[in-house]
């Protein structure tokens, strides 16, 4: 029997907390995302990605069934009904203002979101929250905050999505793997000005 | 045509506009590999740089009658080049694809050249923000003057001057990082 | 190394570098597939004097239109697709790059709450 290594454990972790019933109604998976202006205008570098139904359906339309890593996207995508990234780089440490990065925080106490991981490093001066809009124990969508100190990205699928398949496309489409050693700040050292 | 019998780009264009299509694929050809390296670089996705390449080429042909000469050619495609690739920049994420490496990897081939040193240096100006690695591509891959970047650019001189300056001063603070973390 | 000496250095190098890289084969023929479909430079539409050749030059301007929107139409979806696709990638990849994120602070021994909190 093959042995899971740490990162599949701790996916399988991951997904076994999204199997927890939750007895209240139908949460809105979808946040409602600001523009983040204030955000935009001081980032050196921003990233915003709003792939709603149709968009989805359309760039699926263009991945290569035929092609063993466009087909595994096709499958990762199916069912989803929204991805939605905001994503900003700062030239300099927590330039990013919290009033608008609070207003996302806000809509994730609603009942029916259910904070999956919380972590804190003092050490790198990150903060990570992944949610899960939980309905019937079935996870609806995800939400990943996280705060570093010269980016700042919100992360909103709607829709199931599994972890385990977004984790085998590491690595394809030219995008690095991301096989770091244990408490390596390595990746977030490769952007300008750091 | 020069005086070796090769049709100039100025020959071409001449040719192009009166509807000879071989002239306008020789233009093309001619012209591939600075339109192709600079939206590769801008970029850093090789099959969006031959989109844009693509896209470039055939603004060219529907703008053929607005060129006056092969001077002006080169601008206009340096020019067309360089603000697609910001707008695609602007509205398409940030790529930090490994794949351009594979396409630059002939692109060297000097004896003092340092094919390690190269691709760092290369991966350094990928990740420069959009405005500066376009200073920095047209300065060191099209030997432009601040002067001419700046009129390819629209932008005004002083900043050209000043994303080279902050440009240099952070590959050359990168490269010693490097260079200490291999001793 | 004084400090000119190594800026000229470095700009050897990034010339070096920066040298120009070719496209491949494909991208010639892929420029003039595209223009293809586009009216021909140079060339004027030819001259009719009785009606019925205006009639039939309209009646041909008005296919040769339809055809081109048609192209245009398909190459815009196609670049559309094409955006959506990379936009698509893009997200993705962030998503298991913050994922990544959380798993190297977890496994870096810093401070984790709890899992199962909801809200706050």
């Amino acid at each position: 029997m093959k042995v899971l290594s740490p990162r599949w454990r701790w996916l399988l972790g991951l997904a076994a907390l999204l199997a927890a019933p939750v007895a209240l109604g139908v949460p809105p998976a979808r946040l409602t995302l600001p523009e983040f202006d204030a955000l935009a205008a001081q980032a050196t570098e921003s990233v915003n990605i709003s792939l709603d139904p149709a968009l989805l359906g359309l760039a699926a339309g263009f991945l290569d069934s035929s092609d063993p890593d466009d087909a595994a996207t096709k499958e990762l995508i199916g069912g989803l009904k929204g991805i939605y990234v905001r994503s900003y780089t700062f030239d300099r440490d927590f330039a990013y203002p919290s009033a608008e990065v609070d207003q996302v925080r806000r809509q994730l106490t609603a009942p029916g979101w259910q904070r999956l991981v919380h972590v804190d490093s003092s050490k790198d001066r990150t903060h990570v929250d992944i949610y899960a809009a939980v309905d019937g124990g079935v996870a609806h969508g995800l939400a990943i905050i996280a705060s570093e100190p010269r980016e700042f990205t919100v992360v909103n699928i709607v829709g199931p999505i599994n972890l385990f398949k977004l984790h085998r496309l590491e690595g394809k489409f030219g995008i690095p793997k991301l096989d770091l050693p244990q408490g390596s700040a390595a990746g977030k050292d490769d952007k300008p000005g750091k | 045509m020069s005086g070796d019998g090769e049709w100039t780009s100025g020959d071409l264009l001449t040719q192009a506009l009166s509807g000879d299509r071989a002239a306008f694929a020789a233009l093309v050809r001619a012209h591939q590999r600075t339109v192709f390296s600079l939206a590769l670089r801008m970029l850093a996705d090789r099959h969006a740089a031959e989109d844009l390449a693509q896209e470039v080429f055939l603004q060219l042909y529907r703008n053929l009658s607005a060129l006056s000469s092969a001077a002006h050619l080169a601008f206009w495609l340096r020019k067309v080049t360089m603000h697609r690739a910001i707008d695609r920049l602007r509205r398409t994420p940030r790529y930090r694809s490994a794949a351009p490496e594979e396409a630059e990897a002939a692109a060297s081939e000097s004896p003092e050249s340092d094919p390690m040193l190269e691709r760092r240096l290369r991966a350094l100006v990928r990740e420069l923000p959009p405005a500066a690695r376009a200073v920095v591509l047209l300065r060191y891959q099209e030997d432009l003057d601040p002067a001419e970047i700046a009129r390819t650019l629209r932008m005004p001189l002083n900043t050209v001057k000043s994303h080279l300056k902050r440009s240099l001063a952070q590959l050359r603070e990168r490269m010693s990082e490097t260079a200490e973390a291999l001793t | 190394m004084s400090e000119d000496v190594e800026k000229e250095q470095l700009e050897r190098r990034l010339r070096s570098a920066l040298a120009a890289v070719g496209p491949g084969e494909r991208l010639v023929p892929g420029v003039m597939a595209r223009i293809a479909a586009e009216p021909a430079l140079g060339k004027r539409p030819p001259r009719a004097g009785a009606v019925a050749g205006w009639l039939a030059f309209g009646l041909a301007a008005s296919v040769i239109l339809a055809v081109l929107m048609a192209h245009e139409w398909q190459v815009r979806r196609l670049e559309q697709g094409r955006e959506a696709r990379r936009q698509l990638i893009e997200a993705l990849r962030v998503t298991d790059e913050k994922l990544n994120l959380a798993y190297r602070v977890v496994n870096g021994g810093e401070r984790a709450a709890p899992a199962g909190n909801s809200g706050v």
